[in-house]
């Protein structure tokens, strides 16, 4: 399975070049601006939507049937991919949050550590969005793929606009009870996080397992 | 048919059904026995490639059993799958990947990937290291994919249309490494192919599958010996008894007649001279003979 992963990473190298030209521009933005809140996450999306670009090489190749003579299960096959988008995510956000540090002190911003937090939330959204998303992969392919892509970062977000205004313009009242859900859980709102991430890909690992598993080359 | 799953098959494939809408491979048996090369043939869309597929679990099938290096086709352990080397009909490798990423690659998927093995032969197909794969010719991309596959200590070869897209002096020496190959009798290979001259040349045993069943599947040499061609008039044909006729091909000036049974034809009917046959033409003969029927 880890040969996987390094196919993927191998095919992303040409990525290396474009990547560094972006640190370079947003880090000279931050830089003029003294104000590093456009990028923090940027990043982690950055690396996180290279996952899919795995996606789009191997068919394109058609390298699951080659790779399914190998000494390699369907299962490898799947896991790998959970494995690199997590990777991707990790290093995304470990890279976001070291830039943020370094234009924080390059700036003299007062909180060097400004920023950081917004990344890793950053990675747990992606992460839950590709939680949803990968199951269909595995069954349409990238191409069909892209379009649930967009119902899937369209759909929450026409959601909480609605819910916004509908609560604004006093349509709806919240219930107390609910506000006082929404309170505590905004205590433990890192555990709740985790749990819910760990629920979510967990499920979806499942799913995409057995599609995987039914599929014919 | 060999006993399913004899330690002597190195394939054993018994009443294999696959159906889709429009085709359907129909309860097909056949068996490569260990240390011979079996050149699987039939024309296109005969079911040469799903047959393939099945055998190295890429689909589900409708039913009938199939046994690789001893083990059930849809469940290989990875050990003896490491033993198997495969070619597929296209290249299936990203194509923004040179020689040096396949190399580093292979050695962490195969446990006994042979570097030395796979730069040998890169050297010996002429295949350009500093070029990605995008740049390769078809031919390139072939016989990249037949390094690889001599490149893991493979005792097993499953090839499909390997020696295809490739020019006749390339494609000598490739069946000659095949032959090479083969000269460890552990070592089986099972090659399909519509180049019949290819198999002709080097397989053992030829299985020949026409429109989803197996007509027949034998020993290459017997095949040729069994059977022969005769000339006679269109009437005289007509007399010959049904059994020994494989197929007629009947034209202005008289009939062709592809015999099997040879020597007890020969016996019976010692007024018609005999000539040797190849397995193209018996294949051509048959699947006539089987359109008419």
């Amino acid at each position: 399975m880890y040969g996987l992963i390094w196919k993927d990473i191998i095919n992303l190298k040409r990525y290396i070049k474009i990547f560094a030209v972006f640190f370079l521009v947003y880090g000279f933005m931050a830089f003029a601006q003294k104000d590093i809140s456009f990028i923090t996450g940027i990043f982690t999306l950055m690396f996180a939507i290279l996952t899919m670009s795995t996606y789009s090489y191997d068919e394109m190749s058609q390298w699951d049937v080659y790779a399914l003579t190998m000494p390699i299960t369907r299962k490898d096959i799947v896991r790998g991919k959970y494995m690199l988008m997590l990777l991707l995510v990790l290093f995304g956000s470990i890279f976001s949050a070291v830039f943020a540090i370094l234009i924080n002190a390059v700036i003299g911003s007062e909180n060097i550590f400004a920023g950081i937090g917004a990344s890793f939330i950053g990675a747990a959204v992606v992460i839950l969005f590709y939680s949803i998303l990968l199951p269909f992969i595995t069954k349409l392919g990238i191409e069909k793929a892209r379009i649930i892509l967009f119902v899937v970062c369209m759909v929450p977000f026409l959601i909480v606009l609605f819910i916004k205004k509908a609560v604004n313009t006093g349509v709806v009242r919240v219930p107390d009870q609910m506000l006082q859900f929404c309170e505590t859980a905004h205590q433990y709102q890192y555990l709740l996080m985790l749990v819910v991430l760990v629920v979510c890909l967990s499920i979806s690992y499942f799913i995409s397992l057995q599609i995987y598993h039914k599929k014919e080359f | 048919m060999a006993e399913v799953f004899s330690g002597k098959d190195a394939i054993v494939v018994q009443d294999l059904t696959k159906r889709y809408d429009n085709f359907t491979l129909n309860k097909i048996s056949f068996h490569v026995p260990m240390g011979t090369i079996m050149g699987f043939v039939g024309e296109n869309g005969a079911g040469k490639t799903t047959t393939i597929k099945a055998i190295l679990g890429l689909i589900h099938t409708d039913g009938g059993k199939i046994s690789v290096l001893g083990s059930d086709s849809r469940d290989v352990p990875k050990e003896k799958k490491a033993w198997i080397g495969v070619v597929l009909d296209g290249s299936n490798l990203h194509e923004n990947l040179n020689l040096r990423d396949i190399n580093f690659i292979m050695k962490r998927i195969y446990p006994s990937w042979e570097e030395a093995t796979f730069f040998a032969y890169v050297k010996k197909f002429n295949l350009p290291d500093n070029k990605n794969i995008k740049e390769f010719s078809r031919g390139m991309k072939m016989k990249l994919s037949i390094a690889i596959a001599l490149s893991h200590g493979a005792k097993l070869l499953i090839l499909d249309e390997a020696t295809s897209g490739l020019d006749p002096m390339v494609r000598d020496e490739i069946l000659d490494i095949f032959l090479e190959f083969i000269q460890d009798e552990e070592h089986t290979i099972l090659l399909s192919s519509h180049i019949i001259s290819d198999i002709e040349k080097i397989a053992d045993y030829v299985t020949f599958i026409h429109k989803g069943s197996i007509v027949f599947s034998e020993n290459k040499d017997d095949l040729i010996y069994q059977h022969g061609v005769i000339h006679c008039r269109k009437e005289e044909a007509r007399q010959i008894d049904p059994s020994y006729i494989v197929g007629i091909r009947e034209n202005s000036y008289g009939a062709e007649v592809l015999i099997q049974n040879k020597d007890a034809f020969q016996r019976r009917y010692r007024q018609y001279q005999i000539e040797r046959t190849s397995i193209e033409e018996i294949m051509l003969f048959v699947s006539r003979g089987k359109e008419r029927m």
